[in-house]
């Protein structure tokens, strides 16, 4: 008994608990400085500014009543929704005209013009525009996300799909494979790296651009409500929009690469 | 096909296939320069013969450049380009010294990059135009407040591509550096400063097109100025003319601005080919 006793009692005296090894200098670390950034916050804005600039106190005393809001969750709905609707419409048209641009030269230089020019141009200065031509409407949004999302993933498409491996293309023709073969069997599954690549950077530009429509073109939205509440003076419900934005932006980059991981386990890029 | 082919070959000639593959190949620069100049009057061609069908709401391409010629000589448009140029630069400035310092300091002090790293991504994927009214409500609404908006959307790429540069050193050049007694400016100015600089340049290229869209934001959402302002006029009275035209304007400014950042990126690698070998 004794034996026994000593056997179980051993190693919880000697190897750190589980407290310990969790906690390790790389964990502790960004706990201190998040607390450290929050204490000034917390203090230097009580201390010095008016009562309705937001604190983090305040933030956590405003999640409740904003997250319990019908408002909340109508905007939340609108502007996921529209995200993501112009993020499927856009990548499905990027990955079409990419894989003809990386297939067919002259396809490619024909396009080239467009799609560096608007590559280069900070896609918000396409905002009025698009507000000229749709209106003050949740489309504008819906277009504006599609182009963000059209733009990269057109582009990573073209360039995966041009740079196979000759091995693959020489197998296809072996087999007989006919031009859609080439595109949509080949090419395509060998950029698909190359394309949630695209579609990742895609969408985070598609989040930050949606946001902006709606406070350019007053659209019903998150983005809308953080500036509406702002100027309401209550800065701290501004604050959980903003907080819920950071989580869905910040949650949907990690399940992007845990997805593409899980779609391409050949590839480590 | 293939009887197609042996028909063709027995007369002597080619299939129809390797005929324009060949010509292709042979004319591929002339196609590119064909294609180029194409797709380019065809933009214009549409946009003119379109113009005309729309009403107010898009008028044709040379009645745009019309209006262009005017807002460039008498209107608004350059006392504009020198507000919104001053903030940029100076936007493009805090991200190249800020991004290569924090991001040295994040490759090169572990306790730094385990405490900071993961606010700054955090603050990287959150869209920073949310965070306009609390800067506004912190800072108001002047110029280095813009600066500030301007900063946080663009400095990433900077900052993330000298500290993956910094990461990548070979640990063998830092280990030859010490055998050779190299004091820590030596070590600098051989080892890390020319291993780094194509990822910082790659980084600063980015950014270079990114502080374009911060200096547009912050002139659009922190009280309206500068080119910004401009559009905004222009689509407060539904001038479509107006609108286009700037907008032509700002994508013209904007291809220029990724071209020379293209050509310094080039001339530093070479640069440091020849001087690293």
């Amino acid at each position: 008994m004794a034996t026994v006793s000593s056997r179980i009692a051993a190693p919880a005296a000697e190897g750190p608990t589980w407290l310990e090894r969790w906690l390790t200098r790389e964990r502790l670390a960004p706990l201190v400085t998040g607390l450290v950034i929050l204490a000034i916050w917390q203090i230097g804005v009580s201390a010095t500014l008016p009562d309705f600039v937001a604190r983090p106190s305040g933030i956590l005393l405003a999640i409740p009543s904003t997250i319990a809001s019908e408002e909340f969750w109508l905007d939340v709905v609108r502007t996921l929704g529209s995200i993501t609707e112009g993020v499927a419409i856009g990548s499905a048209a990027g990955i079409l005209i990419g894989v003809a641009m990386g297939r067919v030269r002259e396809i490619n230089w024909f396009l080239t013009p467009y799609i560096r020019a608007l590559y280069a141009l900070p896609l918000i200065a396409l905002v009025p525009i698009v507000i000229l031509w749709v209106g003050y409407q949740p489309a504008a949004r819906l277009v504006i996300v599609v182009i963000s999302t059209f733009l990269p993933v057109a582009v990573s498409t073209a360039d995966g799909t041009r740079a196979i491996a000759k091995d693959y293309l020489d197998v296809g023709q072996m087999f007989g494979a006919r031009t859609h073969n080439v595109w949509f069997g080949i090419a395509l599954p060998a950029a698909l790296p190359f394309i949630t690549a695209g579609i990742e950077l895609g969408l985070a530009r598609g989040i930050t651009n949606a946001i902006a429509v709606e406070v350019l073109a007053s659209v019903n939205g998150m983005g809308m409500s953080v500036f509406t509440k702002s100027n309401e003076l209550n800065e701290d419900a501004s604050l959980v929009y903003v907080l819920c934005l950071a989580i869905f932006a910040v949650g949907v980059r990690a399940a992007m690469s845990r997805f593409r991981r899980w779609l391409t386990p050949w590839y480590r890029g | 096909m293939a009887l197609h082919d042996q028909s063709a070959r027995a007369r002597g000639g080619e299939s129809l296939a390797a005929r324009v593959d060949r010509f292709r190949t042979i004319n591929a620069w002339w196609i590119q320069i064909a294609c180029y100049v194409l797709s380019i009057l065809l933009l214009i061609g549409v946009w003119q013969a379109l113009g005309h069908s729309f009403g107010v709401l898009f008028v044709p391409f040379t009645d745009t450049m019309g209006r262009l010629w005017e807002l460039l000589e008498s209107g608004p448009l350059l006392p504009a380009l020198w507000v919104s140029g001053e903030l940029y630069l100076v936007i493009l400035a805090f991200d190249i010294i800020i991004g290569v310092t924090l991001g040295l300091l994040f490759a090169r002090v572990a306790l730094v990059s385990a405490a900071f790293e993961p606010y700054a991504y955090i603050l990287y994927a959150t869209p920073t135009i949310s965070l306009v009214p609390f800067v506004s409500v912190l800072l108001g609404f002047e110029f280095w407040p813009r600066v500030l908006v301007g900063v946080l959307i663009s400095i990433f790429p900077v900052l993330i591509g000298v500290a993956e540069g910094a990461r990548s050193i070979p640990r063998q050049h830092l280990d030859v550096a010490a055998i050779f007694g190299s004091n820590e400016r030596q070590l600098w100015r051989d080892v890390i400063i020319p291993y780094v600089l194509p990822f910082a340049m790659s980084g600063i290229k980015q950014s270079v097109a990114l502080a374009m869209a911060g200096t547009l934001v912050a002139e659009f959402f922190l009280n309206p100025d500068g080119i910004a302002a401009v559009l905004l006029q222009g689509t407060t009275v539904v001038d479509s003319g107006w609108v286009l035209a700037v907008t032509v304007f700002i994508s013209a400014i904007a291809v220029a601005l990724v071209g020379v950042g293209e050509l310094v990126e080039r001339y530093v690698i070479r640069w440091r080919r020849s001087a690293v070998g």
